[in-house]
């Protein structure tokens, strides 16, 4: 690797890592979104260097693009201003995460210092990638001649959750407005609160006449 | 090309289907949408399952442009007679909801869409040689089901069960791909066979095989909701609008046997790993037992006659579990016994929840034992399907239920598993209690003074739909050689290999 390399894979680290910690430091949620497309951002950038310049592309549609937008827009309709009440419960189980988290990001470290070649030698033994391994032309290559079966039959995977989508999400027809209103219905449908492993009760006729 | 667009014809003839119905939806003035609808699903499905019967007498093994698809999808035996299996409880499925959904002020067309590209889903994991595809199709079949789920978008209930279903859905898919990325790792293959001839050959990564198979059992056994990973179910059942329940009952759990079985007859059907000794037989057995058993127990309790068919369709799971156990034993008839069952209780569970939806009209929905008191004596059609179709459940002669837990049952006993029989046995008694129950308040009790009467709604789809599902019920419990016969034959061209 070249110096100008080392360079730029230094500052794209640094950049990552500062914008995780900003992420999990923030107590303004759009600044801890910042955060992340920060990372996202800099990962990315590392992609680039690795000659994945497909992977560093659908880095940035995928998560700049799609995902962080999506929680700005989540924080937007909740208002910036909103908090997270602070209370002190939960604490154990978060404490729990952190190390259990923390166990695993230094055992991964550990792991990879011991099976890193240490000679130049033992470093050729490593299967070189080749220059148009990951590139956006490798990879629709294989998508469009070895994957098509598959590529295209996606299509139906999209296609029902555009669907799905519309069927949750569209506005209400009229009958389904009649419905919200009417009491046997809003009453039907209260999931009644039960123990654990209790028959739950069951909407239907009879109860309503309960009520 | 033709010969490959023929046996390829099921799925195609769906896609282009549900294309065209939502074309005609988009279409047809605002006050006439969805009204054809309905009709127009059921022809595509019965266009669909003409067309796998086709493909099924054409002959699939001379057709030389499968190797085009290969490996991402196998067109066999297997695959067509799922393909016709799926049609049939799609064409129930949506005749129930051109009833139900009119009845209730839910008609909206965009069901239909999600219920034929939910079903292409269903193929594409029966057809699945890849475990991408498997991937794939998977999350096809499920994003219909979870978007079916939470269809009645006005009712809590339903947006919890979604929720729910929805949600250990992915996680469930998720363990399942961790499993497919190990097998990768330990193999280098992602399809199937490869996958299966590597774990045969023998090599360095038997652990992470190991915990590649756990993984992947863990996610399998999700989908086809059997304890302890049958959490979602039951919520999801009832929230989601009763053809949706039925179409999740019948579709989507034939879709992951037919995953369960194509997975681990093709990658796991090594002899170390297919034995009583050692991986997934005894796992699985067990599986089986706790299914059955605490399903049935629960079942007993429920007070909503909906929750309890969900329930028995957990228990039914076990049943089927019981012969995916005995493939180990011979690798052909097992997986025929589990074919032929998945048939029976297709239209045996599809015309139980159509009879629950008839025995309902709008704003007054039957769900519970007593808002079906004294309905056989005031409707005593609606009443005498329903307890055909729960005799059929229950296991008793001379309905399909009865041949679909003999064969089983016999499997397992030639497989030499005697104590699981007769767990099984023991357990379709304890369901008989329940669904003899639903007799019992339907001819022998009144309802209470005061309370509202429940009263059949009509319309031709529902009762379209149950004769077909009765006829074919007794049919199947009279003459069920022919059926067994392609059941036999599905498995046994598609499973020749000896197991175990």
């Amino acid at each position: 690797m070249t110096a100008l390399g080392q360079a730029y894979f230094y500052v794209c680290a640094t950049l990552a890592l500062a914008g995780a910690l900003g992420v999990v430091v923030a107590k303004n949620p759009i600044r801890g979104a910042m955060g992340l497309l920060l990372m996202i951002l800099s990962i990315a950038g590392l992609f680039l260097a690795l000659n994945a310049q497909f992977l560093a592309a659908i880095q940035l549609i995928v998560y700049a693009g799609a995902i962080v937008v999506l929680f700005l827009f989540v924080i937007m309709l909740l208002g910036p201003s909103a908090k997270t009440p602070s209370d002190n419960r939960g604490r154990v189980p978060r404490t729990i995460g952190a190390v259990v988290f923390a166990a695993v990001g230094l055992g991964a470290m550990g792991l990879l210092v011991r099976t890193a070649p240490k000679t130049p030698e033992g470093a050729k033994a490593l299967v070189e990638v080749t220059n148009d391994f990951g590139s956006v032309d490798a990879f629709g290559r294989t998508l469009f001649t070895e994957g098509i079966v598959p590529f295209e039959l996606s299509s139906a995977l999209l296609m029902v959750a555009i669907i799905g989508a519309v069927a949750v999400a569209r506005g209400r027809t009229k009958a389904e407005i009649a419905l919200a209103k009417s009491p046997a219905e809003a009453l039907r449908d209260v999931p009644v609160a039960s123990p654990e492993g209790a028959p739950r009760t069951p909407g239907g006729i009879t109860r309503e006449a309960h009520q | 090309m033709m010969a490959l667009a023929f046996v390829l014809s099921p799925l195609l003839i769906l896609a282009l289907g549900a294309l065209l119905l939502m074309l005609a939806e988009a279409l047809t003035p605002k006050q006439n949408r969805a009204a054809g609808l309905a009709l127009g699903a059921t022809i595509v499905f019965v266009a669909g399952f003409a067309f796998s019967v086709g493909a099924w007498l054409y002959g699939v093994e001379d057709v030389a442009e499968r190797e085009l698809l290969a490996p991402w999808l196998v067109i066999d035996r297997f695959t067509i007679f799922f393909d016709g299996l799926f049609c049939l409880g799609g064409a129930l499925a949506a005749l129930l909801a051109g009833g139900y959904l009119r009845e209730h002020g839910l008609e909206r067309g965009e069901f239909y869409g999600l219920l034929i590209f939910s079903t292409i889903g269903g193929m594409m994991v029966a057809a699945a040689g890849d475990a991408l595809m498997v991937f794939i199709g998977l999350e096809t079949m499920s994003i219909g089901a979870y978007a079916l789920t939470a269809f009645r978008r006005t009712s809590p209930r339903s947006a919890e069960g979604a929720l729910k279903y929805f949600l250990l859905g992915s996680f469930a898919a998720a363990i399942l791909l961790y499993g497919f990325a190990l097998l990768y790792g330990a193999t280098g293959h992602t399809d199937l066979v490869g996958i299966g001839n590597a774990i045969r050959a023998g090599g360095q990564h038997q652990t992470m095989i190991l915990v590649a198979l756990v993984l992947v059992l863990v996610g399998l056994v999700f989908k086809v909701s059997a304890v302890p990973f049958h959490m979602w179910a039951p919520d999801a059942y009832e929230g989601a609008p009763t053809p949706a329940t039925t179409y999740m009952a019948a579709v989507v759990k034939c879709g992951a046997f037919a995953m369960l079985l194509r997975v681990l007859l093709t990658c796991f059907s090594d002899q170390g790993l297919m034995s009583w000794a050692a991986g997934w037989p005894p796992v699985l057995a067990w599986i089986a037992v706790l299914t059955m058993t605490v399903a049935n127990l629960i079942a007993g309790q429920q007070e909503s006659v909906k929750r309890m068919l969900a329930y028995s369709s957990i228990a039914h799971a076990g049943y089927l579990l019981v012969g995916v156990v005995a493939t180990i034993h011979s690798m052909g008839t097992a997986t025929a016994s589990v074919l032929f069952y998945l048939l029976t209780y297709t239209v045996s569970t599809a015309g139980a929840f159509g009879a629950l939806i008839l025995c309902g009209r709008k704003g007054a929905e039957a769900v519970s034992y007593e808002d079906l008191a004294g309905i056989g004596r005031r409707h005593p059609a609606a009443a005498l399907a329903f307890s055909l179709f729960l005799v059929s459940l229950a296991g008793i002669p001379p309905t399909a239920g009865f041949f679909g837990k003999w064969f089983i049952f016999r499997a397992a006993i030639d497989a030499g598993f005697y104590a699981l029989t007769i767990i099984a046995f023991f357990n379709s008694v304890i369901a008989a209690y329940y669904y003899l129950r639903v007799l019992v308040f339907m001819y022998m009790r009144e309802p209470a003074a005061g309370a509202p009467i429940a009263t059949p709604m009509r319309s031709g789809y529902v009762a379209t739909a149950l004769v077909v599902s009765a006829i074919l019920v007794i049919a199947l419990g009279v003459v069920p050689s022919l059926p067994l016969d392609v059941a036999v034959e599905a498995s046994e061209k598609t499973f020749a290999a000896p197991g175990g």
